[in-house]
């Protein structure tokens, strides 16, 4: 069973797929990913790969949709696993910023491929790291998205931002990175081509955003300079993660990017990054619970700037 | 026989004078919301009802509407004129270019009965107006029609103001009809021309094809001197050049109108058969609503043609030194024939189309059922989708707006030509220059409308005119816009071999994000990302060929190798060269 429905209360599609059901929570032989697993047999430096469990499928089965109010839909999309490197006990905050950079560049080249499929209509790249938010491999790898509809929350920042530049006839964006480095109070790292920062609109109690200074529309638009500038500021951000509580830090990690095979938003729109943490301390989660799912709206327990001071006060050399 | 162009008949189209006139003009550099608002509202004319509603999008404004009763021609409003627009043409050959006040249309008369309607859908405004089709823009604002369905979305241009018009040709709504969706955006051109593709494209539900073709055409190398024999040579000197597609274009027909093939070819099984064997597409070019007066067709079913007043039938243009008339696609029998000729060449192995001078089934005329030529020129367009399947489809000298959704690839200029002339009239007559130019004015719909073709690449380095320079500019913008490439060489000769080595390199990965700035200013600022990072190029003067090309500086090579495994999924593995 795979298919999309469609809410009528919130005009959201939810993806059924009865299968992940069955995905092992905790793999208990070797790690799939590492040479010899279950998915490789032969040695590779980074790949991307269909999910043996997915939740859409390029040639998802038809559906048939003839209810007014229970409408249904193909949930003809896909799920990508996205391997960072051969090596298992590694981290984006310990790999080379080399390697970060040719996985940008295989980002860059799956996002390609992926808006050649015209159902295709977004495209999201993401990494759960940690158990913590239900990351069930520890090899680095992330993940990508690829939808067949605009989901609910990137739909907002589309309205948010175009409802923005119509009044201010300004990228958003462009103006948040310009009101950012003219304060300073909130950023934790800066380079030429991008700035992480603990956003004024932070809701998680250590969320980073890094947000490229020019403004660009998707990761595709990064001439090669700028890939290795994001590269490292990605390294920057997550050792910084690492260090802050001794400890393999849990996040969530997003990209951000305008829609595929649809210009309206690239003027409007500007790529991002966003690192959703869910620890508030040392030893505490902060958890996604009823205010939170039932309402979108947070409550973040920590002022994002003293976030952004213990974060800038985090040392680090690359 | 018709000849509308030698008598151009004013009273035929004299129902223009029932067109309403809507006496406010709005100046878009200093206006207020209400006076958008006023647009919208009913209307009542002397032979029709107009409802328009107005509704605010990002950037700007959207009408929409609905008619009732006999139309010819709704204005939907009227602006102040703007010292500098962006104009164009409704077809592919047509001009796409930015006109001063002073612009004055310099058209040759001896080419005016040649050209027939391939000029305009509307030669008897053509000649003595100035006409943009389907949107126009200036350095701050767009206007343009989001469709073009039933009718004919275009603007016509006096001194001092724009009226924005929607010509039905004479119509009647015995029930109400929508019309064809109408946008004001405002912001820098080069932004609010890709957002306007965009509209356009969600309007008429694009779903584009992925199939970015590279390929080989006989065309402007052999013209009609194009054989079997021929076609077998090239097909030999082919190998390793990496085409997905190898297309005969005319020379094989007995006559436009008649698609069998003549002597110099064997039957069309055999031709595709060839070209299978190497591996490619098989690509075929034919003119299908084009028929001469010479052929069996216009012998045998004159009741086909589309007619004039006179109730004889109508020529649509000149060529091949014969009078060319059109299909009439509303007759059933002429659309059987029409998808089965398609069908037909499917059968034989062509799952390439490349289907040439379609403006001709949008001409004005008399048909068997009494709809606009745009409404007609879609139940052609349908036919042909239909009979085709997911072959991909090229369209050629074709009404653009109409054939949204239906082509996979779109002729975007006049022919190109193995010579560059900057002296020559802009009027879509052959040549590399305008043919490049409109590739750069019209780069925002590629990718989105359809697959712009920015026609051929002649690499050859004899047997032409064109410069080293010349060469390596159409070679770089079509690559850098992202478009279709498709060369036209007789392959045994000495080639630009490094500009075809730059051409394996752009198409080794998939799709682009290209961006242009500066088209009102005819400094042509085109940036184009991949894979491989963002390449840049600046064309400063397009006349002499000046510009500046700068590749992104690669730092890490990756190799992709992809494997499909027994269980149907895809792995990509990505390693370091
Ligand atoms: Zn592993
Ligand atoms: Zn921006």
């Amino acid at each position: 069973m795979m298919e999309r429905r469609y809410n009528v209360l919130t005009d959201e599609w939810v993806m059924v797929s009865a299968f992940t059901q069955q995905r092992p929570t905790n793999p208990t032989t070797s790690c799939p990913l590492c040479v010899g697993g279950d998915e490789f047999s032969i040695p590779y430096d980074l790949a991307s790969f269909d999910n043996r469990f997915p939740s859409m499928k390029v040639d998802a089965p038809e559906v048939e949709s003839d209810s007014r109010l229970y409408k249904r839909a193909r949930a003809n999309g896909k799920c990508e696993v996205v391997v960072y490197t051969v090596e298992h006990n590694s981290a984006m905050s310990l790999m080379p910023t080399y390697q970060i950079e040719k996985l940008i560049k295989m980002w860059v080249d799956r996002y390609l491929e992926l808006s050649l499929q015209p159902a295709i209509k977004y495209i999201f790249i993401f990494e759960n790291r940690g158990a913590e938010v239900g990351a069930t491999l520890s090899h680095p790898h992330g993940q990508l998205y690829a939808f067949p509809f605009l989901p609910k929350r990137i739909d907002a920042k589309m309205q948010s931002l175009t409802k923005y530049y119509d009044e201010n006839k300004r990228c958003a964006i462009c103006d948040v990175v310009e009101n950012e480095l003219a304060t300073n109070e909130r950023l934790i790292y800066e380079n030429e081509g991008f700035i992480a920062f603990v956003p004024f609109y932070a809701r998680w109690p250590y969320e980073v955003h890094v947000y490229p200074k020019r403004h660009i529309s998707s990761l595709v638009e990064m001439n090669n300079s700028e890939r290795s500038l994001l590269s490292k500021a990605l390294k920057i951000v997550t050792m910084k993660y690492d260090l802050l509580f001794q400890q393999s830090f849990p996040y969530m990690m997003m990209l951000f990017q305008s829609p595929v095979n649809d210009v309206r938003y690239d003027h409007a729109f500007h790529f991002h990054i966003e690192f959703n943490p869910v620890k508030r301390d040392k030893n505490k989660i902060k958890w996604m619970a009823s205010v939170e799912t039932g309402t979108w709206a947070f409550i973040n327990p920590k002022l994002p700037e003293e976030a952004a001071a213990e974060l800038r006060s985090v040392e680090v050399v690359i | 026989m018709s000849t509308y162009f030698s008598r151009p008949d004013r009273e035929e189209f004299g129902l223009c004078s029932h067109a309403m006139s809507v006496s406010e003009i709005i100046d878009f550099d200093d206006f207020s919301d209400i006076e958008i608002k006023k647009i919208a509202g009913y209307r009542k004319e002397n032979n029709y009802e107009l409802i328009i509603e107005m509704e605010r999008i990002h950037l700007g404004f959207k009408f929409r509407g609905y008619v009732k009763g006999f139309t010819d021609e709704i204005e939907i409003f009227k602006f102040k004129r703007p010292d500098k627009l962006l104009v164009n043409n409704w077809q592919s050959w047509g001009p796409s270019k930015v006109i001063e006040k002073d612009f004055r249309l310099d058209f040759p008369d001896d080419l005016i009965q040649k050209f027939g309607f391939s000029v305009s859908i509307m030669p008897e405004l053509y000649f003595d107006n100035l006409i943009s089709d389907y949107y126009i823009a200036s350095e701050h604002f767009l206007v343009g029609g989001l469709s073009s369905k039933v009718a004919h979305p275009y603007f016509q241009l006096d001194e001092n103001e724009v009226s924005v018009k929607l010509r039905y040709f004479g119509i009647r709504f015995e029930q109400w009809q929508e019309i064809e969706p109408v946008v004001i955006l405002f912001d820098d051109t080069d932004k609010v021309l890709p957002y306007y593709a965009d509209l356009v494209a969600k309007e008429n539900r694009v779903a584009l094809s992925g199939k970015r073709l590279v390929g080989w055409s006989s065309w402007y190398q052999y013209f009609l001197d194009f054989d079997y024999e021929k076609m077998c040579t090239e097909l030999e000197n082919t190998r390793r050049r990496g085409y997905d597609v190898f297309q005969i274009d005319d020379a094989w027909e007995v006559d436009i109108g008649d698609w069998t093939p003549n002597s110099k070819f064997p039957s069309l099984e055999e031709v595709a058969a060839k070209i299978k064997e190497y591996g490619y597409v098989p690509g075929i070019w034919l003119a299908p609503f084009s028929v001469s007066e010479t052929s069996t067709l216009f012998k045998e079913h004159p009741d086909w043609l589309v007619r004039g007043e006179d109730g004889n039938p109508r020529v649509a243009y000149e060529n091949w030194n014969k009078r060319i008339y059109a299909l009439d696609t509303t007759v059933p029998q002429a659309l059987n024939w029409l998808a089965n000729l398609f069908q037909n060449l499917k059968k034989c192995g062509f799952e390439y189309f490349k289907i040439d001078f379609l403006f001709a089934g949008a001409i004005q005329g008399k048909r068997l059922e009494n709809v606009t030529p745009i409404q007609a020129y879609i139940q052609g367009i349908t036919t042909i989708k239909k009979a085709v399947g997911d072959s991909f489809i090229l369209g050629c000298g074709a009404p653009l707006l109409p054939s949204i959704g239906y082509v996979d690839g779109m002729r975007i200029g006049p022919d190109t030509a193995p010579y560059w002339d900057v002296s020559s009239s802009d009027i879509g007559y052959p040549n590399a220059y305008y043919s490049l130019r409109n590739a750069l004015t019209r780069w925002f719909t590629n990718g989105i409308w359809w697959w712009n073709d920015p026609d051929c690449l002649m690499l050859r380095k004899s047997d032409t005119q064109l410069s080293d320079v010349q060469r390596e500019l159409y070679t770089l913008t079509s690559l850098l816009l992202d478009n279709m490439i498709i060369q036209s060489d007789n392959l045994a000769y000495v080639m630009d071999d490094r500009l075809w080595s730059i051409v394996s390199e752009y198409r080794k990965y998939g799709r682009r994000k290209v961006h242009l700035s500066g088209i009102m200013s005819g400094q042509y600022n085109i940036t184009s990302c991949g894979v491989d990072g963002c390449d840049s190029l600046f064309i400063t003067d397009l006349e002499d060929c000046v510009f500046t090309y700068s590749k992104d500086t690669v730092d890490i090579e990756l190799i992709k190798t992809v494997e499909l495994k027994d269980d149907g999924r895809t792995f990509n593995y990505y390693n370091e060269k």
